[in-house]
């Protein structure tokens, strides 16, 4: 079963794997091969990679997923490989986004769902980093 | 004979003319790389999101969204973009002279200021005006976009085209529409944005009934929207590197000019500087054989 997950800038993840977990709008779920054809919405999280025997940790914000075949694609806004996580930096970017979501009557709609965004991501990856170490 | 000293000052002009053309090759150089990378690391997300949409949209039966539907075209709704800033070429009076051929009534949303100030110019539709800084930031294309589609949607315009630069490479950049709704010949752009060498495109391989979460409805309400919004957005990056390039191109053409144009006028001055020196040594001799 092939991954790929490509965020805008660039594809961050392509190799042949034995199962995923994704964090779905509607729950956790277990892609594992022959899954029937999917797309699903994917909410900030951390995905689970099982590739002969190991597994890997990502930490992923909103986008999307979709199973078909042999190959499963998820597009997302962004992720990030566990180890490639900089808690300090992550807690700052929380922080400022948290900041700005405080003097919410001046913004639109979109800059407030970005912000919300960028803060679950952050949470997201500070779960990833903590679950493992 | 041109005075000597006017010459002096002429050559020193222009030899500041070349400095300052230089300077902004340089500065254009830079900021092309970093616009082109971004622009070309964009296309495999928007190559998958369009394919994602494919799929969905070969294998729904029942697929009625109005970003599908195809009406007769009255009015098309373009939006340009073009440069705030000048000296970049022929990159701005291409787009306005595809304007000017078109003939369906079109209705504008400018993007720079060079676009805004033709469009008030020739008197046209103009509905708004968007000022997208040099960064590209999502939030404000996506504010635009919304715009287009609630234009779309309540029937003023009867479709939304992007009118650009595309880059294509340093030498050249070509206006085109990038056509964002309705939504069509999705399979086509996939093939372009995956590039040659890419295995082919392939819809049918897995004929199981797809399955939606949470489901059909909500999917593609947000997947569409993200669909148009990344088109725009990344017409506008193509077209922010194209004006780099075409700037740097320009620049360069500026300074090699400079450079030719010394050169004939440092001849000129020596010319003139020996011209003189001779007149003065006739004369001396001259004066030195009548006195004899």
């Amino acid at each position: 079963m092939k991954l790929e997950i490509v965020i805008p800038k660039g594809r961050v993840y392509e190799d042949t794997i034995d199962s995923i977990v994704v964090p779905t709008s509607s729950g956790e779920i277990n892609i594992l091969p022959g899954h029937i054809p999917l797309v699903t919405e994917v909410e900030p999280g951390g995905i689970i990679v099982s590739k002969s025997g190991e597994k890997q940790f990502l930490a992923i914000s909103k986008g999307f997923a979709q199973c078909l075949g042999d190959k499963i694609s998820i597009l997302a806004e962004d992720a990030i490989h566990m180890d490639e996580i900089d808690e300090s930096a992550v807690e700052d970017a929380q922080k400022r986004a948290e900041e700005s979501l405080a003097t919410i009557e001046k913004m639109s709609d979109e800059e407030i769902v970005m912000l919300e965004t960028q803060v679950a991501y952050a949470q997201a990856q500070i779960l990833v980093k903590k679950k493992k170490s | 004979m041109p005075n000597l000293r006017e010459i002096r000052r002429r050559i020193k002009s222009v030899k500041n003319t070349r400095q300052i053309t230089k300077a902004m090759e340089l500065v254009a150089a830079s900021k092309m790389k970093k616009a082109q990378q971004s622009a070309l690391s964009g296309q495999p997300y928007a190559a998958l999101l369009a394919e994602t949409l494919s799929h969905i949209s070969t294998r729904i039966e029942e697929l009625e969204h109005p970003f599908f539907e195809e009406r007769e075209v009255k009015n098309r709704g373009i939006i340009l973009v073009t440069t705030n800033r000048g000296l970049c070429g022929p990159l701005n009076s291409n787009l306005f002279r595809e304007i000017l051929r078109a003939e369906t009534p079109m209705k504008f949303v400018s993007v720079g200021r060079k676009g805004r100030q033709f469009l008030s110019r020739s008197d046209r539709d103009l509905m708004a005006d968007f000022v997208i800084d040099d960064a590209v930031p999502y939030v404000q294309i996506k504010q635009m976009t919304e715009f287009m589609i609630d234009k779309f949607l309540s029937g003023k315009i009867d479709t939304v085209e992007v009118l650009y630069p595309r880059f294509i490479n340093v030498l050249t950049q070509a206006q085109s529409f990038a056509k964002l709704l309705p939504i069509h010949g999705l399979d086509e752009m996939i093939t372009e944005l995956r590039g040659k060498d890419a295995e082919p495109f392939e819809s049918t391989k897995d004929n199981r009934n797809f399955s939606f979460e949470p489901d059909p409805k909500s999917i593609l309400n947000s997947l569409l929207p993200l669909f148009v919004d990344r088109q725009a957005y990344q017409a506008v990056l193509s077209a922010r590197a194209s004006e780099h390039s075409a700037r740097m191109v320009a620049m360069k053409t500026a300074k090699d000019n400079a450079t030719k144009l010394i050169d004939s006028l440092t001849l000129q001055f020596n010319k003139a500087r020996q011209a003189a020196i001779t007149q003065e040594i006739l004369e001396i001799a001259a004066a030195t054989s009548s006195n004899s």
